[in-house]
């Protein structure tokens, strides 16, 4: 009797101490999202009528949305963000990296800080210093690079909009991918790598038979991962195009800011919303089921 | 037997300069933006492009804080981020010790719901959260008032209220970065025996002073991984305060250098690239620090 008592009054004091996070999140994360699901089934908006007397409409923010090309864009435009800049540019890149830095090399500390350089600036640090690598005109770094090489220089930013976001979000992600895939390196152990090279295998027959098949694991969560945050990149977009020109770098992130903040539109930009918390969320339960948390 | 890919150890020397290659290749594009704002923030007449300055000169630094408000907007910055992260070591040091210890019912449930939240998109969260904050915001406003007259009552609103005010960023900051700090603390704990606390409890410790004598000196190390992903997390984000501030009082480092940037015509190079890097400066500092935790943090939250 005596010890479950204090093990009750034990499991009491261990909720109270969870208590504090438990309500933040409650208040500001949990009741929010539900708070969303909420308001895409009515008309609110910042101004007008509905301002006042917000009403009730059912699926229709949903049935507007599928008629809405500028949507269907954005939900195109963040697939391309994710697939460019996450899947493809930072995954490479980070791999190759990761794969250099396992080796014996000198510098070895240098070139690891400055990849990880790009991580630690914030967003809007980000983008302005980008806006400079990318400007119009010649003088601009990159128009400076490819004039170097013959070609023609342009306002990238207005060119190439979608292919310049993608090339600065694999620029400030390509450290997150190396550290993921050093970590999931070095669980290979070396006495595989030996076996295969008795048997002579060349340096690519070991990368395609043996590193991709065991890092697979690792690379699916890194993918899951990597997707879910960059379609919850907004700052960085905003800082450099605000979603233009013409919608062509406007992600999910940004077409819910400005149908909310600038079209004002709140039960509209809620019903957006919805989609992209649905589209986390399923990324997210596959993360988890992926990883085998033990909890 | 680390160099697997390339060559076998002694061999050739040219995999090792087709390594070096591509890393420097590869460090370039990262090194590269960042050479524009340091020299810009010293050139005397900094344009938007990458140039070597003519003329070096601290003087953009003295105008961010002689012309404009910079010294406020680094204070607002600080105070703000600073108070969320110190928020956030305490409640996580708290429940990642409660998470790790309780073999209660919601533990599972909890954790999943931690990493879940993880991945919600805050864009997709402000706009539902912006009027949670306008309602919490106007009720205590009227209490404020009713002991207040008009100016204290904005004063004291400016401190505590949840739109444009310190509080209410400071919570919200604070919050979106307990998920990760939480996790961080759990799998700390569950790292460190109990031997000690049980030694304490048969001595006949409370809970308090096993916390504060037991388990605060043990979790340091944990607690400096948590506050300093938080703090660079919390310093880096620009749509909370893009949302929820609007006085030029509260402004914070990033709004001022996002809104500098916006007056067109007036484009001051030199002072943007001094207030960005004075504003990326704690954020590398704090990376720093941070680097030895990065793979246990990232790869701990990969398998668990």
């Amino acid at each position: 009797m005596v010890r479950s008592t204090y093990e009750k009054r034990v499991a009491r004091q261990l909720l109270l101490i969870l208590s504090p996070s438990l309500l933040l999140l409650l208040a500001f994360v949990i009741y929010p999202a539900v708070y969303s699901v909420y308001l895409s089934f009515t008309n609110e908006a910042l101004t007008g009528a509905a301002a006042l007397n917000p009403r009730f409409v059912g699926l229709r923010n949903y049935s507007r949305l599928l008629h809405d090309a500028k949507f269907w864009n954005s939900l195109l435009v963040t697939f391309l963000f994710v697939v460019g800049s996450a899947i493809i540019g930072q995954f490479v890149l980070g791999l190759i990296s990761a794969i250099l830095l396992r080796r014996d090399l000198a510098f070895k500390q240098l070139f690891s800080s400055i990849i990880l350089l790009p991580n630690a600036a914030p967003e809007v640090v980000a983008g302005f210093m980008w806006i400079s690598m990318l400007a119009g005109g010649e003088n601009a770094t990159l128009s400076r690079i490819v004039m170097f090489f013959g070609m023609t220089p342009t306002d990238w930013l207005q060119t190439f909009p979608l292919t310049m976001i993608i090339v600065v979000n694999t620029w400030r992600g390509i450290a997150t991918a190396m550290i993921l895939l050093t970590a999931g390196l070095s669980t290979i152990p070396s006495e595989v790598y030996e076996a295969a090279r008795m048997d002579g295998a060349n340096p690519s027959q070991i990368f395609r038979r043996i590193t991709l098949p065991l890092m697979m694991p690792t690379i699916l969560l890194y993918m899951l991962i990597s997707a879910v945050s960059t379609i919850a990149v907004f700052g960085l977009v905003y800082a450099l195009t605000r979603g233009g020109p013409g919608g062509a770098t406007e992600v999910i992130s940004i077409y819910i800011y400005n149908q909310s903040f600038t079209a004002f539109q709140l039960g509209y930009g809620a019903a957006v919303a919805v989609v992209a918390l649905v589209i986390s969320l399923i990324l997210g339960i596959a993360y988890v089921r992926a990883m085998k948390v033990q909890v | 037997m680390t160099d697997f890919v390339l060559a076998r150890p002694g061999k050739s020397r040219r995999p090792d300069l087709l390594a070096y290659a591509a890393l420097s290749l590869i460090s370039a594009f990262c090194a590269v933006p960042f050479f524009w704002v340091l020299l810009a923030s010293l050139d005397g007449n900094a344009q938007l492009f990458l140039s070597w300055p003519r003329e070096w000169t601290l003087n953009n630094y003295v105008r961010v804080f002689a012309e404009e408000d910079g010294a406020r907007w680094v204070f607002n910055s600080l105070f703000v981020v600073g108070s969320a992260t110190l928020l956030v070591m305490v409640l996580a040091g708290l429940g990642g010790y409660a998470l790790s210890r309780t073999r209660a019912w919601w533990k599972q449930p909890f954790l999943y719901a931690i990493l879940l939240i993880r991945v919600l998109p805050p864009t997709a969260l402000v706009v539902p959260l912006y009027k949670i904050l306008l309602t919490l915001n106007n009720i205590e406003g009227n209490l404020v008032r009713i002991f207040f007259g008009g100016d204290t009552a904005r004063a004291i609103m400016r401190w505590i209220g949840f739109i444009d005010g310190y509080l209410g960023l400071i919570l919200v900051l604070a919050t979106m970065q307990l998920p990760l700090a939480l996790w961080i603390m759990k799998t700390f704990f569950d790292g460190l025996p109990r031997d000690y606390e049980e030694a304490a409890v048969m001595d006949g410790a409370t809970m308090l002073q096993r916390i504060r004598r037991v388990l605060i000196p043990l979790a340091l190390p944990g607690l400096a991984a948590a506050g300093l992903f938080a703090f660079i997390s919390a310093w880096g984000d620009f749509l909370l305060p893009l949302i929820l501030l609007s006085s030029p009082e509260l402004q914070t480092l990033p709004l001022g250098l996002f809104r500098a940037f916006l007056r067109v015509n007036t484009i001051d190079y030199g002072f943007l690239a001094a207030l960005a890097f004075i504003y990326l400066m704690p954020a590398v500092i704090a990376f720093g620090f941070a680097r030895r935790f990065l793979v246990q943090t990232f790869s701990g939250g990969v398998k668990g």
